[in-house]
Order: structure tokens, then sequence, then C-alpha cells
């Protein structure tokens, strides 16, 4: 038997249990039905929310890059448009997250960053879908739709998000 | 219930001021963008083709019943507050007044038994099919 040379600590394991509690939820919110084609709650978004607060951002970027190759791997949509959908939105949330990531704090809390995050996510994927899928200025009315879409689920991520860090630290 | 309540306001009051800033922000940024991006463009004219010869174009901004005489008989057109529809129309099925009132840009009304057609135009030319 050969000794695995990748020395794998801690940090792996935890970065290990968070996506795969990601994937389990975006796999969940893949199954479930949507009354509009390509509106989701992003319920997966609470656990990249959870790791930023909880832990730090980097271990966030790898639970988030991670989560977006497993669950197009194993939904069968790796390369293909949906999977650079889902690439591009959570590059843009992270970004986002990262720049705004030192509000919470006082005046505000993880609510606003998971609204912030959801915006980012619905610009990174129109970008996107005008620069590449769908090169036409008519996609732009389908904007409030997702729009109306990320403030809802947004601000559900947060509470629930919230609700989570605040029966962590009891 | 009370449990409820008290749970629910406890809740509110940790929602911090921060918040409901972003969470206005957001309101508005989605209020405003719907309001441009909705904003479908209204025609000006009207234009009534019968087969390939085209009758007339008209204002849309004009109360006017017109009749044309097409190949089965006459149909009426009513144009009324910046819309437009069919009335009569000597065909059997009448999908063609079911379709009731038009006031958008590119928006048409056909009535294919008795040739007659009549297509919104404004200033620009919007586009007319979208191909992916």
């Amino acid at each position: 038997m050969t000794r695995s040379i990748i020395k794998i600590n801690n940090q792996d394991h935890k970065i290990a249990k968070l996506a795969a509690i990601a994937i389990a939820l975006s796999i969940i919110e893949f199954f479930l039905p949507s009354p509009i084609p390509g509106v989701k709650p992003g319920i997966a978004n609470i656990i990249i929310l959870f790791t930023i607060i909880k832990f730090d951002f980097p271990t966030a970027v790898w639970v988030s890059i991670i989560r977006v190759f497993v669950v197009s791997i194993i939904v069968g949509t790796f390369l293909g448009p949906t999977f650079f959908l889902s690439l591009s939105g959570s590059l843009f949330s992270l970004m986002f997250l990262f720049l705004f990531k030192n509000i919470n704090g006082k005046y505000f809390s993880v609510i606003s960053l998971s609204l912030i995050a959801a915006f980012a996510h619905i610009i990174g994927q129109f970008l996107i879908v005008r620069l590449w899928i769908i090169p036409h200025d008519g996609i732009f009315y389908l904007l409030p739709i997702f729009m109306i879409s990320a403030l809802i689920f947004g601000l559900v991520n947060g509470i629930a998000t919230r609700a989570l860090l605040t029966l962590n630290t009891k | 219930m009370k449990k409820l309540i008290k749970k629910i306001s406890q809740f509110i009051k940790k929602i911090l001021i921060g918040d409901l800033f972003i969470i206005f922000i957001f309101i508005v940024l989605t209020g405003y963008l719907s309001s441009i991006l909705w904003n479908f463009p209204q025609g000006e004219y009207l234009k009534i083709q019968m087969g390939k010869q085209e009758i007339g174009s008209f204002s849309l901004n004009q109360n006017l019943t017109k009749i044309i005489e097409g190949p089965i008989g006459k149909t009426e057109v009513i144009i009324e507050s910046g819309k437009v529809r069919i009335s009569k129309s000597p065909c059997t099925k009448k999908y063609c007044i079911y379709q009731g009132w038009i006031n958008q840009l590119n928006q048409i009304i056909v009535c294919v038994p008795n040739q007659i057609s009549i297509s919104i135009i404004g200033n620009q030319s919007d586009y007319d099919s979208l191909n992916y």
C-alpha cells in the first residue's frame, strides 16, 4: 500500500465538509420544480455566506468553486452553457462579497451580504448571457423578473444564514 | 401564538439599520429598472394592406372608422384613442376580431380570408423576430 503524498490537513477537511453540504443543497434545488425557468432560490449561498462569516474568505472561494464544478458534473451540465452561467454567477458573487465582506458588523448584517451576493449573481449571469449565449438586448426585458426573485431569495437566504449563525454560536 | 409574535418582533428588532438601507436600495433599483425596461415603445402610425397592395397609413392619434373592401366583403377597422382593432369582418372564424385592440410597435392583425393586414409602425424600426 502506497502512502498518500498529499498531506491532508484540517483546512481541507473543513472545505470538504462545507462543500459537501453546499453540493447537497444545490442538488436538492436542482430537482425542485420552479415556476419560472431559471429562477432558483440559490440555497447553497447560505453555506457560502456562513463560511465567510464563520471562517474566512479563501475557504468560501474554495467551497463555492468546488460546488459549481461538482454539481455540474453530477447533474450533467459540465462545460455546457448552464455550467458557465453558474460559474460566472458564482465568481461575480464572490467578487462582490470580497468587496463588501467588511461591512458585516454594527450597521450591516449577513442579510445585506446575502442580497448583494444575489444581485451580483444576476449581474454575472446576465453578462454571460448577453455577451455569449443570446447576444441580443431583448433579454434585458427579463431582468426585472430575475431582480425581483433575487430580492426575495436574497432576503430569505440572508435570514436563514443569520438563523444558522445564531444557532451555531450557542 | 404570543410566543410566535414575540419571536417575530425580536427578529425584526435584530434587522439592522444598514440592512433596511440595502433592502430599500435594491427595491428602488428593481423598480427603476423595471420601469425602464418594461416601457414598450408605442406605435404612431398604422399601415393597412390588402394582399400586397398598400391601402394607406393612418395616425393612431385620431378617432376613425374605416371600411375596406376586400375580396370577400367589407372589413371595418376602428381607430380610437391610440389603438386599433377590426370590428366587423366577413370571415367565418373572426380571429381578427377576437385579437382585440393593438397599440404597440410592430403588433399586427391579419385577416387571412379577406387578405387584410393592419400593422403598427413607428419612427424607428424594432426587431420583428428573435433568433437564437
